[in-house]
């Protein structure tokens, strides 16, 4: 146990993505509202020693240099893993930051998560640790599901959603198409 | 309609719903009578759930009048006193939110005093938790934590028997008397004192003409310790002279400046006007008010002391005063005579350092400052400074933001570490900049430009992390800064200081970023500072250029590099450089080590994990060509140097990971900078941020290492298996790695000395268009810059040897004891509960 809750929520905890994920994987529900939710988690969490991060939200242009150079600030780094694209190989917008110790982890999430790299709002996440093949998006098209039906235009991501564009493509397309066919015979 | 308006008005509150809303509610409960109530009852969560969030949110809604808010929670809870999970809850709260939210103590002691005259039972029951967690951390030394009681305790003085809070301040003083008579470099009694004169105060304003006699005494015993400088005040000086004229750089200790700004309140009358008092209550309450002036009373339970108190788990340093807004011709903070310098920054500092989880918070209490100090103590919040000079005393002229905004930079710069990383202050500086940019932005422009100004003299381990923080918070911020105003001193020789720190702060933004960007955010004289190499992505390869020697070789090394082929493959065109370079007179070894290096970071240029990979591959090589001779050795950091020249930050990281391969070690790096660098440049390198960087973070290294393993081997020691059998091993591996880091240091203080004293010949010859006697003057004083960061480091490190080696030696003796006890066939638990008190002080700091 952790003692009670604090008056103030903690930055240093996972996000709902990964308790939402996890929960439903161990069929339990902790949440309770009042009193203290620490109670409940397991001995063996999986994140209890993380020393690995999730960072969401980068530009598609944001270096590894660039990420070193901020994510130091908590400390040493281990290991970068660049997301990339399935199929081009290229960066598509999320990285994994390893440390040395669980604690820069956690102060990374304090610290970092939620300011600024290469001027986009980041979202850092404490992750069970990289495995191969986590690089690669797992959107449709090779990027990340997010960029998939995104509806805002987001240059340093791309644009619009790779679905959304290939649908005006193929309007386009099918009305170059139509255009052509103007006034032949059918 | 006309009939449900009157209703909802009769309900009592929320006639300004949305019809949606009151039409879903009206389809619910058709029923007029019961209509106002039973949306109350529906609204409202249980009192418990209330009684949290009142006190948790106290005092922050700066339009609610303190009395009121404290009156309504207190009856609340005491309407509600037949609620048990209430009353379990109360006491843990307050105190925990004492602790956690530390600008509300006062206001929960008022809470806890207008409860009290409903149900006296609550303050006992408060202060016998209050008094044993007190005891648990003053035997742990945790030392805010016992501040933070002993003030929640002040504030609750009028409600207690006797002198009240004196006599554990009187206790604690005599062991602060103890310690200091013990040793002139106790730091226990210093911080004691400091604790003594921040609680005085609350006291004073809980229960007022009582207690000045008693005051005055305590103050009397004070001063000898409060006003000594303290031995090792020179350690943690933020300012660095240039000479002895140099007044301006001189700081003031904390207790010694607390001691004093009490003494004007004792003369005053006690005034204490920013301290708020949400326990009075205004005149038309007159009934409430002589209520609590004759509240009943109780005894506060015996507190003890321990005998010998420990440091805990934070080193303890003495403390100096430090602000940012000092030379200013308005006053937009409180001036250091006045106890509100101290006052609001002690709880400001200690709702930044506690609440490190949350940055959102402390930022937001931060901007808020106003609402937890006395009404008038500030300035209307986001007045702009100009207008300060139009306010007529006794309008305050403190502006909050200011007030806020120095608080942190005191911990940002603060020697020899603030308590958490310097990042989390930097945080705290953007979240408070996003929650309201046009009253901080301003605050910030001018603190940049007060560290500016004076950057000559502040020590340069603090230029560094003033660089950090501007570059980084300009980052979050679309880099905009006005440039234009240090215009002039873009064509200042790169040795002068704020030449220097235009290029390290200009260097540290592109690192953030790109050199396009930040050039479009530069005025055109900076332009210049920023070279088309930078714009370029990757270094060319020099080796492309036939007129280079070894440039065939460089490139054939490349291709087999990039084929992955087997070293064999590569030895024979290293042995062809070898016998050409002897044919050259050259060092063969070294160059054959630059073609191959230069080669090796070539075939990895495209980013970081290439060249990590590309070091990986070759690491064999490479480390054997470090074993090989010194001059090889530093050929492989010059060639790494060189070829990332443009793009420091990435040669900082090779040869962070180079020196994890144990490829180079510490003192090559040292060397190289010091020695051969600052040597070949006459100084120059020492002018130059990144270099700064680079043997900083080398000797970081070296000092974790060494506190890493120090802690390893206490932390080995238990009390159930006693000393690890591998201790002798270990402590001699420690004893290395301790020796190497001294020589570390002598190799460094000898490399710098010959600059600082100008001894150093190079400096004579002067080649540039530099005047050579201000040349020389200019180089000296790096010299002397870096030594002092560095003979501080050195220091430090001593201190914390011997702090870590009082702990072991306590340990061992503990688990030592332990075994003596077990044989004896005590009981199991006895042991438990003693050997956790011992471990709770020896927890591994960092």
């Amino acid at each position: 146990m952790r003692g009670p809750r604090p008056t103030v929520d903690r930055l240093d905890r996972p996000s709902a993505y990964y308790s939402n994920r996890n929960r439903r994987r161990n069929h339990r529900d902790s949440r309770d509202g009042d009193g203290d939710d620490f109670k409940n988690e397991e001995e063996n969490d999986p994140l209890k020693d993380a020393t690995t991060l999730y960072v969401g939200n980068l530009s598609f242009y944001t270096t590894e240099e660039q990420v070193y150079e901020l994510f130091s600030k908590c400390g040493e780094i281990k290991r970068l893993v660049m997301g990339l694209d399935r199929i081009q190989k290229t960066p598509c917008g999320f990285c994994f930051v390893e440390y040395y110790t669980h604690q820069d982890a956690l102060d990374c999430m304090k610290y970092i998560g939620g300011t600024k790299l290469d001027e986009r709002i980041i979202r850092t996440d404490m992750d069970p640790g990289f495995e191969e093949g986590r690089q690669y998006g797992r959107g449709k098209s090779g990027g990340q599901v997010r960029d998939e039906y995104r509806e805002d235009y987001d240059e340093g991501r791309g644009g619009l959603g790779r679905a959304i564009q290939a649908d005006r493509l193929r309007d386009t397309e099918k009305q170059d198409r139509d255009d052509g066919d103007y006034g032949r015979l059918k | 309609m006309a009939d449900y308006d009157r209703r909802s008005g009769g309900g009592g509150g929320g006639g300004g719903y949305n019809g949606r809303k009151r039409q879903r509610y009206r389809d619910d409960h058709d029923d007029d009578r019961r209509g106002g109530n039973q949306r109350r009852r529906l609204n409202e969560a249980p009192p418990h759930v209330r009684v949290r969030k009142q006190l948790l949110n106290i005092a922050e809604n700066p339009m609610r009048p303190w009395h009121e808010e404290v009156k309504s929670t207190a009856d609340l809870f005491t309407d509600n006193w037949e609620d048990e999970r209430l009353r379990a809850n109360f006491v843990d709260l307050v105190l925990q939110l004492s602790l956690e939210q530390p600008l509300k103590s006062p206001f929960l002691a008022a809470v806890v005093l207008v409860a009290n005259l409903n149900k006296p039972e609550i303050v006992d029951m408060l202060l016998a938790q209050l008094v044993s967690n007190l005891e648990s951390r003053l035997r742990d030394g945790e030392w805010r934590d016992v501040k933070l009681y002993l003030k929640l305790l002040a504030c609750l003085q009028s409600c207690l028997e006797g002198e009240g809070v004196f006599p554990v301040l009187e206790e604690l003083f005599a062991r602060a008397v103890d310690l200091q008579t013990a040793s002139s470099e106790d730091t226990i009694g210093t911080e004691l004192v400091k604790i003594i004169l921040l609680t005085l105060p609350y006291v004073m304003v809980s229960a007022p003409d009582q207690w000045q006699q008693k005051a005055a005494d305590l103050m009397d015993k004070t001063e000898i310790i409060a006003s000594e400088p303290h031995t090792l005040q020179a350690l943690i000086e933020p300012y660095h002279a240039e000479n002895e004229d140099d007044t301006a750089a001189i700081s003031q200790s904390l207790i010694g400046l607390l001691q004093s700004q009490l003494q004007n309140e004792a003369n005053n009358g006690w005034a204490l006007a920013c301290l708020p008092r949400p326990w009075e209550f205004p005149l038309k309450d007159v009934e409430m008010q002589s209520r609590l002036s004759s509240p009943p009373k109780h005894t506060l339970p015996p507190i003890s002391v321990p005998q010998t108190v420990v440091a805990g788990p934070r080193p303890l340093f003495p403390e100096v005063y430090f602000s940012v807004y000092r030379e200013q011709d308005v006053e937009s903070v409180p001036p250091v005579s006045n106890a509100a310098a101290s006052l609001i920054r002690d709880a400001l500092l200690d709702t930044i350092n506690v609440l490190d989880y949350n940055r959102h918070v402390p930022a937001r209490q931060l901007i808020e400052v106003d609402c937890f100090f006395a009404p008038r103590t500030f300035a209307p919040r986001a007045t702009p400074f100009d207008l300060l000079r139009n306010f007529e005393p006794p309008k305050s002229t403190w502006k909050p933001e200011d007030v806020a905004v120095d608080a942190v930079f005191s911990q940002l710069f603060q020697l020899p570490n603030p308590e958490h990383k310097l990042v989390y202050f930097h945080s705290v500086l953007t979240e408070a900049c996003k929650l309201a940019p046009a009253a901080i932005a301003p605050s910030l422009g001018r603190a940049i430009r007060y560290f500016y100004r004076n950057n000559h003299h502040l020590d340069l381990e603090l230029v560094n992390r003033f660089m950090d923080w501007f570059s980084h918070h300009l980052s979050n911020f679309g880099f905009t800064w006005k440039w234009t105003e240090w215009v002039e001193d873009v064509d200042l020789p790169d040795l002068h200081p704020s030449k220097a720190f235009i290029r390290g702060a200009i260097d540290k933004e592109i690192r953030l970023s790109f050199a396009q960007r930040i050039k479009n955010t530069l005025p055109e004289p900076y332009q210049a500072l920023i070279g088309p190499e930078k714009e370029k992505e990757t270094p060319d390869f020099k080796f492309a250029d036939d007129k280079i020697p070894f440039a065939a070789e460089g490139r054939e090394i490349a291709t087999l590099l990039r084929k992955k082929a087997s070293d064999e493959e590569i030895q024979p065109v290293i042995e062809r450089i070898h016998a050409m370079a002897i044919d050259n007179n050259l060092d063969p070894l070294v160059a054959s080590t630059h073609v191959f290096v230069t080669s090796v970071l070539h075939v990895g240029s495209k980013s970081l994990s290439h060249v990590l990979a590309a070091i990986e591959r070759t690491k064999d090589r490479l480390t054997d060509i470090g074993a090989s001779s010194e001059a090889a050795r530093s050929q492989i950091l010059t060639s790494v140097m060189e070829y990332w020249s443009a793009h420091s930050g990435v040669a900082i990281t090779i040869v962070e990971k180079l020196l994890n391969y144990s490829i180079l070690s510490p003192s090559v790096v040292i060397n190289w900078a010091l020695v051969g660098l600052a040597g070949k440049t006459q100084g120059e390198a020492l002018a130059q941020g990144h270099i700064y960087e680079l043997t900083f973070n080398t000797v970081m290294k070296v000092t974790g290492r060494v506190r890493q393993l120090v802690n390893k081997r206490i932390a080995a020691i238990t009390l159930d298996k006693g000393v690890p059998a591998d201790d002798a091993e270990t402590a001699a591996a420690i004893e290395q790695e301790v020796g190497a880091m001294r020589s570390l240091f002598k190799d460094i203080e000898d490399a710098l000395v010959a600059f600082a004293t100008g001894t150093k010949d190079e400096i004579m010859e002067t080649t540039d268009g530099l005047d050579s006697t201000e040349r020389e003057r200019l180089v000296k004083r790096w010299g002397e810059r870096w030594l002092r960061v560095y003979r501080r480091r050195s220091a430090i490190e001593e201190a914390y040897l011997i702090e870590r080696e009082k702990e072991r030696e306590k340990k061992e003796a503990a688990a030592a004891a332990a075994a003596a006890d077990t044989k004896l066939g005590e009981t199991a638990a006895v042991l438990d509960r003693d050997g956790d008190v011992v471990l709770g002080n020896g927890g591994i700091v960092s």
